[in-house]
């Protein structure tokens, strides 16, 4: 079963100032007997979160807060520096808008090589179907990226990210960008996805989408949970939730 | 259209029963046709069933595939296939799901072996075995392991999970989701007349087998003077016409046999009231009731401790009577036909609840529900074991980027790479002109490993210098994606090697003009080839991450790789330089170039630098594996 266990979690993200990244500085500092000066900044402090298959979380907070740092420790991308993170099941990250999107090339290149990143074939039946998703003009398939507007470029992004059932799926900042119709069918299919036993946790400053889009709000400051989560109502109806697919 | 993709793509699902379209007719395929229709927007859905009668293994039937095994006959309601398990188990693999239709014990035997483990299965309980119950002991064991392995089951009503002894070990996987029916299809009976003029007509649909109990509708009808017509078709039939004709009431009691669909409508639009005279629990639901229902037609069902009582409920949408019992069976028919405005009232009632309780939708999308979680939980606990990305997946990933970044440079230029490829042709030519000023004659037959030598250092020069700024360069792949860092050091290296495929152009066009000698020593120069790549990856591995940390090292790594390589025997020839030099000989790039150069040109395997190369590359390698432990912490570098 898809679960995220987080267990005070700490990161310590290294600030590296411009000297830091000059090993000749460094080797200049060890010789002269000077310590090091590789700061650290909390990022995440104790965090402990239990998250079970049906979950939509919403992670809310002032820029600076933590949320994507959060996110990106679950996905793997940062190891912890304490505490236990235990992952079970297929992460999908889609935490940039553009992340391996090259515009040069034409929107079906474009993805196939998302589809391929993410680890799947793409044949021209799975395109067909992001395609048609996307609601953009067939001869646009054909041109290159760089030619489209950006709501046009995030609906092929988003199309193309959940094509395919992740089990958990991350994502900073996302619905926010595309017109709101589209938005509307983003937010089905996301919807729909938590229905094939998904996670999806949302990272996002905009607290009316995280209410319309979540089952379980939790708020972030300076890398801690604060306050009590979520309303109560959606809370009980979300570990219901939990309950059903557990 | 928004529908499709409203959750996710397309899957496929293999239905598994025992018998398909047009050998029978009845409930269980009657539900197998809807969800295939039904769900055709979201899964593509395939048959696989036996049949004993003489047709092609592989047909289109309503639109549906459907494969059929071969079978001998009948033994106790089973087809006697022998290879029908054998067949499902090389099936199960080219189907995203597997929807077993139970109870079916030929393919329980695959499933309970633990075959087909690599796909999610979903039982659809139709009914318990009833019928044959003496070889239940024989057949339990092996729906208990069937059960047991399902990621879900779907049963018609709760009363079957509760009730049923098997199922309530799994009750956790039980989800109850009600038959619906196409209320469409009798949408034309809505507002004809009820052809109550006589007021006497009843009608029953079903398989003419045992526990259908149409000989208790027979002999209820015996003593009364209503009509009764039988829908189906089954072997009872001689049977029960014996019974017919035995009361001597063959002129109002008739069996219709199988009816195509319009028929049937008809047949029911026509009923003053519909009876479902069922005797065992083998009936779970009575899908045939719900479409009376449908039609508006008042019910008489029997109080099976199954769901038929309560689709039609006792006093609401039908008169329940106990089962096998001809005199109140007899008696609530009666009593229906002889009060026009109750019959009237309950067909109104049945309606608004075929309607509101059994809409083909909620079936269609609670079946598809179950079917995605199936697959999503089955891929999941697939994949608990193997988490992340593999190391098969990285070299896939950076197979595609660096794919995608040859076709780039195609995109911004028809030649792509090729340019890279003139610029060297027009180096070799300059260099082996100046070089053959130096040496007294061949000055020309060397070209050709001149260009090969300048195609290999491209590429070693190449990876090494794109592997230091790749992980920059990537960024928003490592931390937006998560991709491990170690899939674009791969990528540069497979990048390159696209690259140098494009150059090698230049040695082998001079090669083939000037001196096409023995192809022998290319299989001798194999393994050094292998080395050389080997050893620039793990290079690049070290050097990449390296020069990520530390920014101000690429320019060094820069000026080391230039000057090690005019430090090398590359380009000069060997009148030209002195091979005692202490820097040539302790210059890995000498014995990385002589490792394969040397093998080409004379055959000899030069074992010293072959033994300089082996061990040079270890301690590579030792650097790689603590680089590649290290690698996550590129992403507070970038």
């Amino acid at each position: 079963m898809t679960s995220i266990t987080l267990s005070n979690v700490c990161l310590d993200y290294p600030l590296y100032g411009a000297y830091d990244f000059s090993i000749k500085r460094r080797l200049m500092n060890r010789l002269l007997g000077e310590a090091d000066g590789a700061h650290a900044v909390r990022a995440i402090d104790q965090v402990s979160l239990d998250i079970r298959s049906g979950a939509r979380i919403g992670l809310f907070g002032p820029n600076g807060s933590g949320k994507s740092t959060l996110l990106r420790l679950i996905a793997g991308v940062y190891p912890a520096t304490s505490g236990r993170i235990e992952v079970r099941g297929r992460v999908m990250p889609l935490l940039g808008l553009s992340a391996g999107a090259n515009l040069d090339l034409v929107a079906t290149d474009n993805i196939s090589l998302l589809l391929r990143i993410g680890g799947r074939r793409p044949t021209p039946a799975i395109i067909d179907d992001i395609w048609a998703f996307t609601e953009l003009e067939d001869r646009m398939r054909r041109l290159p990226l760089r030619t489209f507007s950006s709501g046009m470029l995030m609906r092929v992004l988003f199309a193309t990210a959940t094509a395919f059932p992740a089990d958990i799926l991350l994502l900073d900042e996302w619905l926010s960008v595309v017109d709101e119709r589209f938005s509307a069918k983003a937010e089905r299919r996301l919807l729909g996805l938590v229905d094939g036993a998904a996670i999806v946790m949302l990272a996002s400053h905009d607290q009316e989408l995280l209410r319309r889009v979540c089952n379980r709000i939790v708020p972030l400051d300076r890398g801690r949970i604060v306050g009590a989560e979520g309303g109560g109502q959606t809370d009980r109806s979300a570990r219901k939730l939990e309950e059903i697919c557990a | 259209m928004d529908a499709a993709p409203a959750s996710s793509r397309r899957f496929s699902v293999l239905h598994v029963f025992k018998v398909f379209y047009p050998d029978l007719f009845g409930g269980t395929l009657t539900v197998i046709r809807d969800i295939c229709a039904g769900l055709a927007h979201a899964v593509a859905s395939s048959v696989l069933v036996c049949s004993d009668a003489p047709r092609p293994r592989h047909e289109i039937v309503n639109g549906i595939p459907v494969e059929r095994v071969r079978s001998l006959g009948n033994l106790f309601s089973l087809p006697i296939a022998p290879t029908y398990p054998f067949r499902l188990w090389r099936r199960i693999a080219a189907y995203d799901l597997v929807a077993l239709h139970a109870p079916f014990p030929l393919a329980d035997l695959v499933f309970a072996c633990g075959l087909g483990r690599a796909r999610p299965l979903v039982v659809h309980w139709h009914a318990d075995i009833v019928s044959h119950g003496r070889l239940r002991w024989l057949v339990e064991p092996l729906m208990r392991r069937t059960l047991q392995r399902a990621e879900a089951i779907i049963v018609s009503d709760a009363a079957l999970a509760t009730r049923t002894a098997l199922l309530r070990d799994v009750a956790n996987k039980c989800h109850v989701v009600p038959f619906g029916v196409d209320l469409r299809k009798f949408a034309a009976l809505e507002n004809s007349e009820r052809p109550g003029s006589a007021g006497r007509r009843v009608v029953a649909c079903g398989r003419l087998v045992p526990y259908k109990g149409f000989d208790v509708l027979i002999r209820a009808a015996a003593d009364h003077d209503f009509e009764v017509r039988i829908i189906g078709e089954g072997r009872e039939r001689a049977h029960l016409q014996q019974l017919i004709d035995g009361f001597g009431i063959a002129d109002r009691v008739r069996l219709l046999g199988s009816l195509c669909d319009d028929e049937m409508v008809a047949e029911i639009g026509a009923a003053d009231v519909f009876v479902m005279p069922s005797v065992t629990n083998a009936e779970t639901f009575g899908l045939v009731q719900l479409e009376a229902m449908a039609a508006g037609r008042p019910i008489v069902n029997t109080a099976l401790d199954t769901g038929v009582p309560r689709v039609a409920r006792d006093g609401r949408e039908a008169v329940t009577v106990p089962p096998s019992d001809a005199v109140a069976l007899a008696g609530a028919i009666n009593a229906l036909l002889a009060d026009p405005a109750r019959r009237r009232r309950m067909g109104d009632a049945a309606r608004q609840r075929a309607a509101t309780h059994f809409a083909t939708a909620a079936f269609d999308q609670g079946i598809e529900r179950i079917y995605r979680r199936a697959v999503a939980a089955h891929a999941a606990a697939h994949r608990a074991s193997e988490q992340g990305v593999g190391l098969l997946d990285s070299v896939r990933i950076a197979a595609a980027l660096a794919w995608s970044d040859l076709r780039h440079r195609y995109v911004r230029s028809l030649l792509g790479p090729f340019w890279m490829s003139i610029q060297m042709a027009i180096m070799v030519a300059v260099l082996g002109s100046v070089i053959s000023h130096f040496g007294p004659a061949g000055g020309l037959s060397r070209l050709p490993m001149l260009a090969l030598s300048l195609t290999a250092w491209t590429f070693l020069n190449g990876v090494v210098l794109d592997a230091t700024t790749a992980l920059q360069a990537s960024a928003s792949l490592i931390k937006d994606r998560a991709l491990p860092p170690v899939v674009f050091l791969l990528q540069c290296c497979f990048r390159q090697g696209l690259f140098a495929l494009h150059n090698a152009c230049v040695p082998l066009a001079l090669w083939l003009a000037i001196d096409p000698m023995d192809v022998g020593g290319v299989f001798a120069a194999l393994p050094g080839v292998l080395l050389f790549i080997a050893f620039t990856f793990a290079a690049s591995l070290v050097l990449g991450a390296l020069a990520t940390r530390f920014r101000d090292l690429k320019p060094i790594i820069e000026s080391c790789l230039t000057l090690a390589f005019l430090a090398s025997p590359v380009i000069w020839s060997p009148e030209m330089i002195d091979r005692g030099s202490f820097i040539m000989r302790v210059n890995p790039l000498t014995h990385l170039f002589a490792i394969w150069r040397e093998p080409l040109a004379t055959g000899q395997v030069p074992m010293s630098s072959v033994l300089y190369v082996v061990m040079s590359l270890s301690v590579l390698v030792v650097a790689s594996l603590v680089t590649l432990s290290r690698l996550r912490k590129a992403a507070f570098w970038i």
